[in-house]
C-alpha cells in the first residue's frame, strides 16, 4: 500500500510530517495535547472523520465511473483520461484506507445516492454522448474534491489525513485542469453539440423550473428557500433554451427532480 | 450558440447538478465559523503554548523566501523623513539562477521546472486557522499608550521586520489644505487626541467622521466572548488602527472573501490616500464607492465576511446616511503625499527629474508596459481588476504553513501615488521593495528590461 502510494505521481509535495498548526479554540475538549500546545499524533477530530468518509466515497465513485468509462469511451483523450484516473484514484484510495483504518475511521462501501445515478445515466449512453456526460461528471466531481481537500488542510487535526489532503489536493487540481480542457475540447465538435438532453436522460434548466414551481422563490431572489428538495443551479448554467419559457418547463422538471419519496 | 448546443450544455450541467438526491453539500464549516468548544482559559494557554512554534515557522518561511536585511537606499527617505527607503531586491533566487536566466524563460519551463522564486508567491499569514487581524508591535505599543487599549494576541505576533514597513506615524495631507503640508504634527490619530489635532481644520461633518473611523468596534479576534485572541475582553478595532493617519502600518489581515479557510489568503492593509480618486475598492471585492467599503468593512469585513458570526460578537452596521456619509468624506479629503517632480499630467518634469528618473518614466510608459495598467493621467490607476495568471509560473495547491496557494484570479490595479511609503507590495505584502515589483513584472509581463532600465524604473517610482 505504501508503495503504490508513493509511486503516485501524488508524492512529487514532501510528505509534511506535522499536523496544521490549528485554532484550539475549536478543538474538542478531549483532545490531548503535548507540551508545545499541540494535539498529539492520532487523533481525529470530527472533520477528519467527515472528510475521509467524503473522499472515499469521491475516491471510489472516480474508480468505478472511469472503469465504465475505460471500455465505453469513444475520444482517445476520454478513455486515456479514464485510465489515469483509475490508477492516480486506486492508489489515492488504498492510502486512504490505510490511513482510515488507523484512525478507526469506517469507510463507505458503495457508491453514494449522487454517484448510483451517475452511473445509471451513464450506463444508458454511447459514443459522444457519453463522453461529454462523464467527462462534466469529472469536472463537478474533481471541483468538489478539491474543496474538500482545502477544508480539511484548514479543519481537519489528524496529521496523516491532511498530508494526505495536501499531497492529493494539486494532483486532483491537475486532474481537473485536464477535464476542463477535454470538456472544452469535446464541447466543440459537432458529433457533442448534436446530442440531445433527452438522450442524456435529463430534462434542461429542470432545478430552474422546479425552483419556480415552488412558488416561494422569484427570479432573482434564489436565496430564499432552504427547504426546496434541489440546490439552485450553478450561475448561468440554468439558462433555458431560449425559445423555452421556463414556466412551460416547471411541472415535468418538478417530477422528475423531488426526491423519491 | 445554437439551440442544440445550448440543450446539450445545460442538460449536461443537470446531470452534475440536479440528479435525485444530489450530492451532500460540504459541512457548513467550509464558510460559517463553527462555535468554540473549548473553555477559553484553555484557548488561551494552547495558543499561547504553540505560538513559539508558529512564530518560527514563519519566519523560517520569510528567511527562506527574502533577504530580510536592514539596506536602505542612501539618503532616500519616505515622505515624512521617519523611515529610509529599502534597497535591493529581496526575493530570493532558486539555486543556479539569475534574474535574467529566468526572464529568458518561457512560463511553462519555469512552471515545470519549479523555478519560480518563492517570495513571488501568494504570502501565508502568521496562523492560517486563527486568521485574522494583526499588527506591528510600534503601532501596538502607541495605541496602548495613547488609549490604553492593548491590541497584543496570545496566538500570533507581527512578523516582518520594522525597517521593511512603512513610516510611523505617517504624515497627513488634506486636499482641502494643501498649503499646510503634512499636519499630523508627527501624531498618530487616535480618540485621545484627533480632535486637539484636527481642530480648525475640518468641518464639524468631517470631524464627526473622523471620530468614528477612530471609534473601536468589536471585531472578530478582539471582542468581548470567548471567541477572541486577547488576553482581556477587548474593546474592539478602529478603522484607523490598520490605516494609520490614512495611510497603512501593513497590519495585515485575511481575505473574507474567500472559503474555505485554508485557501484564504493574506491582505496587507492599503493606505487610504487618493481615495477620491478611487472607483472600485478591495483587492477582490470591487465595492463600486467609499461609502460601501466602509458600510462593509465595519460590519462584515471585520468579521470575516461573515455576518452570523458578526451578529455574535456586537457589529457595528453604521447608518448608512449619516455616520457612512461623514466617515466617507472624511476619507475623500485625505490626499495622496506631494510629487514635486510630477506636473498636472502625471508627467515628470523635463527640468525637475534627474535622466534616471526620465529614463524610468520612459520604460513606464513604453517597453515596461507599466502605463496600460497604472495609467499616469488617472492617478497611476485604471478602475480595474487584472488577473496577472502568476499560475502560469507555479503549479497550484502546494500547502505553505497551512495555507494552499491558489491562483490570484483578478485583482485591482494600486495605485503607484506614494508608492515608496507603503511598503510591502502587492495586495498580500509579499514583495518588500520596488526593485522587488520590478522582478515581478518584469516576469510576469516578459518585458526583458535590462538592469539599467530596472534601475530607472525604480527611481522613476520614487518620485510618484
Ligand atoms: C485589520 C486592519 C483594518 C481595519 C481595522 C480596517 N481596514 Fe480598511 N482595509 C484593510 C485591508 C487589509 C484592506 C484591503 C481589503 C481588500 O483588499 O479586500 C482595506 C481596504 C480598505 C479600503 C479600500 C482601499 C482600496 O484601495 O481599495 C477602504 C476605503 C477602507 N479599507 C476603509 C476602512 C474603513 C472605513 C474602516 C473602518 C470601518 C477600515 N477600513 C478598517 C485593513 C483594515
Ligand atoms: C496588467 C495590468 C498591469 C500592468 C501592465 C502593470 N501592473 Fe502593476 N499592478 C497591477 C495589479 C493588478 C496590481 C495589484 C496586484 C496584486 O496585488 O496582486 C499591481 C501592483 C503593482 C505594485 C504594488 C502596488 C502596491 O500598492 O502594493 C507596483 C509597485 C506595481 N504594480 C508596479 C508596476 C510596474 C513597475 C509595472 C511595469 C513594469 C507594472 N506594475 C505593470 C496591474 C498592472
Amino acid at each position: 500500500m505504501r508503495a503504490a502510494a508513493l509511486a503516485l505521481a501524488l508524492a512529487a509535495a514532501p510528505a509534511p510530517g506535522l499536523a496544521q498548526m490549528g485554532n484550539p479554540g475549536f478543538m474538542a475538549p478531549d483532545t490531548r495535547f503535548d507540551a508545545q500546545g499541540m494535539p498529539e499524533p492520532g487523533q481525529t477530530n470530527p472533520n477528519d472523520i467527515l472528510f475521509a468518509q467524503l473522499a472515499a466515497e469521491g475516491g471510489m465513485a472516480e474508480v468505478a465511473l472511469s472503469e465504465l468509462a475505460e471500455g465505453r469511451a469513444q475520444a482517445e483523450a476520454v478513455t486515456a483520461f479514464a485510465a489515469r484516473m483509475i490508477e492516480d484514484h486506486t492508489a489515492a484510495n488504498e492510502r486512504l484506507a490505510g490511513l482510515a483504518e488507523a484512525a478507526d475511521i469506517p469507510l463507505p462501501e458503495a457508491l453514494n445516492a449522487e454517484h448510483k445515478a451517475i452511473r445509471g445515466t451513464l450506463e444508458g449512453l454511447e459514443g459522444a454522448a457519453f463522453d461529454i456526460a462523464y467527462m462534466r461528471g469529472q469536472v463537478v466531481d474533481h471541483q468538489k474534491a478539491a474543496t474538500l481537500m482545502v477544508w480539511e488542510i484548514a479543519d481537519g487535526q489528524e496529521a496523516g489525513l491532511q498530508g494526505f489532503a495536501s499531497e492529493t489536493l494539486p494532483v486532483i487540481l491537475r486532474h481537473l485542469e485536464e477535464a476542463r480542457a477535454i470538456v472544452a475540447d469535446l464541447s466543440a465538435q459537432p458529433e457533442i453539440a448534436a446530442v440531445s438532453p433527452e438522450t442524456i436522460g435529463i430534462a434542461p434548466s429542470a432545478t430552474a423550473a422546479g425552483w419556480e414551481g415552488e412558488g416561494v422563490t422569484s427570479p432573482g431572489d434564489e436565496t430564499a428557500n432552504p427547504a426546496a428538495p434541489s440546490p439552485p443551479p450553478p450561475a448561468g448554467a440554468g439558462a433555458a433554451p431560449a425559445d423555452e419559457p421556463a414556466g412551460e418547463g416547471a411541472t415535468p422538471a418538478e417530477a422528475e427532480t423531488a426526491p423519491a419519496e | 450558440m445554437s439551440r442544440v448546443v445550448t440543450a446539450a450544455l445545460s442538460s449536461a450541467l443537470a446531470l452534475a447538478t440536479a440528479t435525485p438526491l444530489a450530492s451532500d453539500p460540504l459541512p457548513p464549516t467550509t464558510n460559517f465559523r463553527q462555535l468554540p468548544t473549548m473553555p477559553f482559559s484553555r484557548v488561551m494557554e494552547l495558543d499561547a503554548a504553540q505560538k513559539p512554534a508558529v512564530m518560527q515557522r514563519q519566519l523560517d518561511m520569510l528567511e527562506a523566501r527574502y533577504d530580510l536585511a536592514d539596506r536602505p537606499m542612501d539618503g532616500v527617505m519616505m515622505t515624512g523623513g521617519l523611515r529610509a527607503v529599502q534597497d535591493g531586491v529581496r526575493v530570493r533566487l532558486p539555486e543556479g539562477q539569475t534574474w535574467d536566466s529566468l526572464a529568458a524563460m518561457t512560463p511553462a519551463e519555469i512552471r515545470d521546472a519549479d523555478l519560480l522564486p518563492d517570495g513571488f508567491k501568494p504570502l501565508p499569514h502568521v496562523k492560517q486557522a486563527n486568521s485574522g487581524q494583526v499588527f506591528p508591535q510600534f503601532v501596538i505599543d502607541e495605541i496602548d499608550r495613547q488609549e490604553g487599549r492593548d491590541l497584543t494576541r496570545f496566538d500570533v505576533d507581527f512578523d516582518l521586520p520594522a525597517h521593511l514597513l512603512p513610516e510611523f506615524p505617517p504624515p497627513i495631507f488634506l486636499t482641502t489644505q494643501p498649503h499646510l503640508g503634512d499636519v499630523s504634527r508627527g501624531q498618530l490619530l487616535t480618540l485621545a487626541n484627533h480632535y486637539e489635532i484636527m481642530n480648525g481644520l475640518l468641518t464639524p461633518v468631517q470631524m464627526e467622521g473622523l471620530r468614528i473611523l477612530l471609534t473601536p468596534f468589536p471585531q472578530e479576534e478582539f471582542n468581548q466572548t470567548e471567541d477572541r485572541k486577547t488576553a482581556e475582553q477587548h474593546r474592539g478595532i478602529a478603522c484607523l488602527d490598520c490605516h494609520s493617519n490614512f495611510s497603512t502600518n501593513a497590519g495585515f489581515h485575511h481575505t473574507p472573501d474567500v472559503r474555505p479557510q485554508a485557501a484564504r489568503f493574506r491582505l496587507d492593509s492599503p493606505a487610504l490616500r487618493g481615495m477620491f480618486n478611487q472607483q472600485i475598492h478591495g483587492s477582490k471585492r470591487s465595492l463600486r464607492s467609499i461609502e460601501d467599503f466602509t458600510e462593509f468593512e465595519q460590519h462584515t469585513a471585520y468579521f470575516n465576511g461573515d455576518h452570523v458570526s458578526a451578529a455574535r460578537k456586537g457589529e457595528h452596521v453604521p447608518d448608512r446616511s449619516h455616520k457612512v456619509a461623514f466617515m466617507a468624506q472624511m476619507q475623500n479629503i485625505i490626499d495622496f503625499p506631494p510629487a514635486p517632480k510630477l506636473d498636472p499630467l502625471g508627467r515628470l518634469d523635463a527640468d525637475l527629474a534627474t535622466e534616471q528618473e526620465l529614463l524610468g518614466e520612459q520604460v513606464f510608459n513604453g517597453k515596461g508596459q507599466c502605463a496600460v495598467c497604472h495609467i499616469p493621467q488617472t492617478a497611476f490607476m485604471d478602475q480595474q481588476m487584472h488577473d496577472l495568471k502568476l499560475e502560469r509560473f507555479y503549479a497550484p495547491g502546494e500547502v505553505v504553513n497551512d495555507f494552499v496557494l491558489l491562483p490570484d484570479g483578478p485583482v485591482k490595479t494600486f495605485t503607484l501615488r506614494g508608492i515608496k511609503d507603503t511598503p510591502p507590495y502587492l495586495h498580500d505584502g509579499r514583495l518588500m521593495t520596488l526593485a522587488d515589483t520590478v522582478e515581478f513584472f518584469n516576469l510576469v509581463l516578459h518585458t526583458q528590461l535590462t538592469q539599467d532600465e530596472k534601475d530607472a524604473l525604480v527611481a522613476y517610482m520614487l518620485t510618484l
